[in-house]
């Protein structure tokens, strides 16, 4: 089982492992999800989803559906273009989208008709009765030969299917290439793979009242963009009002889902009716807004022969699929911790990221930052390997040090603070390795089993600036700095709390929990006894959203801010009520007391009842009430340079983890199963580190599944291969392991209680730290993991092939 | 993912569940725990105009064993042959055959008769019912039939019921005292369906020699398949794991599942012969320590 090793902490409630607030009603099935929403008249939507991975449509005959009783109506792409703008889209505006294709399709499974009735199935059933006739183009399913001229084209106002190509080089590469007395080279491929919450995407919209169009929606990050919801529904940004509802997981795949409540929206201003499109589990694995990195790396490190790293050479395809509506943010999140834990200077980085007939990538937990970090982690394991140094001596040696920070990496990012060889040997002292090794070679000598122990680091990048959208372009459309979160605090006037949350944030991680337990740590109140409630658009103050690891930083800003405002009414009301100096003043447990003696005191309720009541109590001029809101923005940001040599500052919150794992592999059937699993993390001042431990977990189950089980696959002719559970394997209680959790906690010395991101780390590593297990147990057959996931066909295969090898 | 429209009955026997079969026929689909068939109507994979749901015969559940024969009904919950002690004393391979089928959750609704109708070549239950020599009992019309499970599977996903036939039940040999058994399966997780599985049944004299062997394999080719190439290699011969190791290199041959998502033809028939060697290893040793009454 989880085991958790916390440090004593500093603060009341802040530190220390508590329940979650959120869990009572989500145990109890009163979760009010979007599938739970109800409102009379609803009409279902069903999607026609294209079975070819590029035609032009030809002609969409809806009149067999449209008899079918309970059909109300059908809407297709001509509908959209009359009717609609594009899809808001951070990629190139020559790669427009819209919710329902537009005169052609560009992979397996694109929206192509949606057909609303009166229930899911009639609608299901009038999908099958639509007549389209596609006229087939060539699929263009290779990124490489994607970029080769007379290939396909995609979209042909692009021009190419090069969506975006660069290099970028910082320090000299050439240089401390050829100047190395070792360098390695590997051929790696990150196969696809995407987060998989047990509810998928969906959207209600209804026309209200003052020609507002509502629409609640599972989404997140919507009060960041509701207004380009609107642009695209072509509606003044103050007549949408969009409704936030707790989503069912996410990891990714709800971040800036904007496609699912723009058709939804769309649906109901057609129809004049509510509408309700809720994705079932085909359309989300063929056609979520997230299907995640698909990379085909050549990469190259240079070492000196003490195995100090010179510098590193990385030559990326990016398989995108069809469109790009998160420009190149994955490849932002490789710049943001290019380096890793480690302290070289030379990094060469050219990208293409190449349109093909696949779905379009999105967020997953670790948003490509966790593919760089599995291309640096396997070379330096090449390298470990052939300079016969340990895999834990290796990094130590290059770990940039304490006295270092804030240290700018090469590119411009800035690592805030950190205690690399701490926690490394957190990780090394919760785990004998000594004996896991002289047990490698007892059990291959005695009983012929191959277990191998694997060790890997990573940076957890967290709270990103909004720079991160557009410095690796040039001409940036719409160049924006600020990424704000807010919150507002009310006392009612029995003394009770309400927290209202400015963004859709509940996505199943904890914002909640922490924003209670900030309250709780400000005024002495125990967090269940706030309430919290999230704004509409209409209401909301400036937020973002979570993402990025960003949002229990920047809630803890807020929320810190807001209490603060109301702590010194608070004060105010009590020195104008007792006649004393403020200054004299403290808040201590609930209660405003005079220092030295906290006899003299009022209560939270007894102030709230002034503040409310009792006009003629309170300091002349001081307003009624007891609410308070603050916008807290990204606490430390910087501009890139205009020639783009420095990226700026732009997600300097920066953990780290290191995970080593044992693990046993069977040589003869490909299988693999884990001995022990050590996880340390570091994500600065741990708010409560159960949840910390809970999303440990969780991220490492899904590193777990990038690693060996989880893909979409398509086919060279660009068939979706992935298209169910059966094929698309999600690890369950039985492939994960009980990962040992520990924590160390380097306190930022940027964001209000030192805290940092730690929602993406685990799944930043176990990819690495499971790549070189495997590798290690089967080290006399030369296995070496290229390509993931790692299934267990390739591993046998690798296995026989050196077999017969040696016996020629 | 909602299934199209059907029309659905609930026969309370197994003479009224014929009567729909032959009513209806081609047109009509079983419905028994359900853990294949509804995924396959949800992703409308399935289409029939008539399900006749047979979960409310209670004359499909019952377990019954008579002198050598245990018969078990066709609307017996997998789960139970877990638990059932009398299962456990005639037939041992099926309690552990059993735990590999899904997940415990399935196999609480899934049934003996369903997965047996169902014949995926990869599952376990028609993979033991070829080991163990089984008789498959259907019922049509014009009375009961017996089929030879290795009659029964006749191609991929296809059976030998007539269409206005009902499966009612499986009839398995009582094992002999002196066998052992075993099962090796090997899939992407747990609970998922075979890359390949072995189920072996052995007895081994005195002399240290294969006195009869039964292997049935899972997931390589459209149908189960018996392992005769192997069993006929090992008869007689020492049951030493160099001897069966050397044999079970055979069942390769009988591969003809290809590549797919999760396997490679080549790494099946790699896999083919180390589940049938583990499978037929395990078996020997679980006859010795029977006889040695451990």
């Amino acid at each position: 089982m989880t085991t958790v090793e916390n440090e004593k902490p500093r603060y009341k409630y802040i530190g220390s492992d508590r329940k979650r607030v959120e869990d009572p009603r989500l145990l109890v099935g009163r979760g009010g999800y979007i599938a739970d929403l109800k409102f009379p008249g609803l009409l279902h939507a069903a999607i026609l989803r294209s079975p070819v991975p590029h035609a032009t449509i030809r002609s969409i005959d809806a009149t067999e559906a449209l008899k079918l009783p309970g059909v109300v109506a059908v809407v297709t792409g001509e509908d959209c273009k009359a009717h609609m703008n594009p899809c808001m889209n951070f990629g190139p505006s020559s790669i427009p989208q819209f919710p329902l294709a537009v005169d052609k399709v560009r992979y397996v499974g694109e929206a192509v008709a949606a057909v609303i009735a009166e229930s899911r199935y009639i609608a299901e059933d009038a999908v099958e009765l639509l007549e389209v006739e596609f006229e087939d183009l060539p699929a263009v399913t290779n990124p490489v030969a994607a970029m080769e001229p007379g290939a396909a084209l995609l979209h042909d106002g692009h021009g190419s299917n090069i969506g975006y190509e660069r290099t970028f080089e910082f320090g000299d590469v050439a240089g401390a290439i050829s100047g190395a007395d070792l360098v390695v080279e590997d051929t790696l491929h990150w196969g696809r793979s995407a987060g998989m919450p047990m509810e998928t995407s969906g959207a209600v919209a209804r026309p209200g009242l003052n020609g507002v169009l509502e629409i609640y929606c599972n989404s997140l990050n919507f009060s960041y963009f509701s207004f380009l919801i609107a642009g695209a529904l072509k509606l003044p940004s103050n007549r949408l009002t969009m409704n936030p509802v707790p989503a069912g997981g996410s990891f990714g795949s709800k971040f800036t889902a904007h496609k699912v409540p723009t058709l939804a929206g769309f649906l109901a201003l057609r129809t004049g009716r509510p509408v309700s499109y809720v994705e079932d589990r085909l359309d989300h694995l063929m056609n979520s807004d997230h299907h995640a990195s698909d990379r085909y790396y050549d990469a190259k490190m240079g070492f000196t022969s003490e195995g100090i790293i010179t510098g590193l050479d990385v030559d990326v395809v990016d398989d995108y699929g069809a469109y790009m509506q998160f420009g190149v943010g994955t490849h932002g999140n490789a710049f943001s911790q290019i380096v890793g834990p480690y302290g070289f200077r030379n990094v060469k980085y050219h990208l293409r990221a190449v349109l093909t007939n696949k779905c379009q990538q999105g967020a997953y937990r670790g948003f490509g930052s966790e593919v760089h970090n599995w291309v640096l982690e396997r070379l330096i394991d090449k390298a470990a390997v052939e300079l016969g140094l340990k895999p834990e001596e290796i990094r130590r040696r290059n770990f940039i040090t304490n006295d270092q920070f804030p240290y700018k990496i090469p590119g411009g990012n800035v690592y805030d603070s950190g205690n690399y060889p701490a926690v490394l040997d957190k990780a090394l002292g919760m785990i004998d390795l000594e004996h896991w090794r002289s047990e490698q070679k007892r059990l291959r000598e005695e009983e012929g089993r191959y277990i191998g122990i694997g060790l890997a680091t990573t940076q957890e990048r967290s709270v990103f600036s909004a720079t991160e959208f557009w410095a690796l372009n040039d001409n940036p459309d719409f160049p924006l700095t600020s990424s704000p979160e807010s919150a507002t605090v009310t006392i009612d006037p029995a003394g009770q709390f309400q927290l209202l949350l400015h963004c859709q944030s509940m996505w199943g991680n904890s914002p909640e929990t922490v924003g209670t337990t900030v309250l709780a740590e400000e005024f002495g109140i125990e967090p269940e006894t706030v309430n919290v409630r999230y704004a509409d658009t209409a209401r909301a103050l400036p937020g973002t959203g979570p993402g990025g690891s960003r949002y229990t930083v920047m809630l803890a800003g807020a929320v810190r801010g807001a209490s603060r405002k109301l702590q010194r009414k608070l004060i105010d009301i009590a020195a104008h009520s007792l006649e004393v100096a403020a200054e004299d003043l403290e808040l201590v447990d609930a209660r405003v007391q005079v220092k030295g003696a906290p006899e003299k005191s009022l209560s939270l309720p007894e102030l709230a009842s002034t503040a409310y009541f009792f006009a003629l109590n309170m300091p002349p001029g001081m307003e009624s009430g007891l609410e308070e809101s603050y916008t807290y923005d990204h606490p430390y940001t910087t501009l890139p340079s205009a020639d783009r040599s420095d990226l700026g500052v732009f997600y300097p919150i920066m953990g780290h983890a290191c995970h080593i794992a044992v693990m046993e592999v069977d040589p003869d059937t490909g299988t693999t199963k884990f001995l022990d699993y050590v996880a340390v993390h570091d994500a600065g001042t741990m708010v409560n580190p159960k949840s910390l431990g809970g999303h440990v977990t969780g991220g490492a189950a899904q590193g777990l599944g990038s690693t060996l089980y989880e893909e979409l696959a398509y086919d060279d002719e660009g068939q979706f291969k992935s298209s169910t559970f059966m094929d698309y394997l999600v690890p369950t209680a039985n492939e994960v392991p009980p990962f040992r959790i520990g924590h160390v906690e380097t306190p930022s010395p940027f964001t209000e209680y030192g805290i940092k991101g730690g929602g993406e780390g685990g799944r930043m590593v176990t990819p690495s730290v499971v790549s070189a297990a495997i590798d290690d147990a089967l080290r006399e057959y030369g296995m070496r993991v290229r390509e993931l996931p790692v299934k267990p066909a390739t591993i046998v295969a690798t296995v026989q092939a050196a077999i017969a090898e040696s016996s020629k | 993912m909602k299934p199209p429209k059907f029309m659905y009955c609930d026969p309370d026997t197994v003479e009224d569940a014929i009567a729909l079969k032959s009513r209806y026929g081609h047109d009509s689909l079983v419905l028994a725990g359900g853990q294949s068939l509804m995924p396959m109507l949800n992703m409308r994979l399935a289409n029939p105009d008539v399900l006749i749901d047979i979960n409310g015969i209670s004359d499909l559940k019952r377990i019954t064993r008579t002198g050598e024969v245990l018969e078990i009904g066709a609307g017996v919950r997998q789960s139970e042959l877990e638990t059932d002690a009398a299962v456990a004393d005639a037939v041992p391979l099926l309690g552990k055959v059993v735990p590999y089928i899904g997940h415990i959750e399935n196999r609480h609704r899934g049934t003996v008769g369903g997965s047996l109708a169902h014949a995926d070549a990869a599952a376990e239950l028609p993979c033991a019912a070829i080991t163990l020599d089984a008789t498959v009992v259907v019922q049509g019309p014009s009375g009961r039939r017996e089929i030879a499970a290795r009659d029964f599977f006749e191609g991929f996903m296809t059976n030998a019921c007539a269409p206005d036939e009902l499966v009612v039940a499986v009839r398995f040999p009582v094992a002999s005292a002196a066998s052992g058994s075993a099962f090796v399966e090997v899939a992407r997780r747990e609970g998922d369906f075979a890359l390949a599985a072995a189920a072996a049944v052995a007895e081994v004299g005195t002399d240290g020699r294969f006195t009869a062997l039964s292997i049935g394999v899972a997931g390589i080719a459209a149908t189960p398949v018996r392992a005769t190439v192997v069993e006929e290699a090992l008869v007689g011969q020492a049951a030493t794991a160099e001897n069966i190791a050397a044999a079970a290199k055979r069942i390769a041959d009988r591969v003809t599942a290809g590549d797919d998502l999760h396997a490679t033809g080549t790494y099946r028939k790699h896999l083919a012969a180390t589940v049938v060697k583990r499978a037929v290893v395990a078996a020997v040793a679980d006859a010795q320590n029977r006889s040695n009454g451990s």
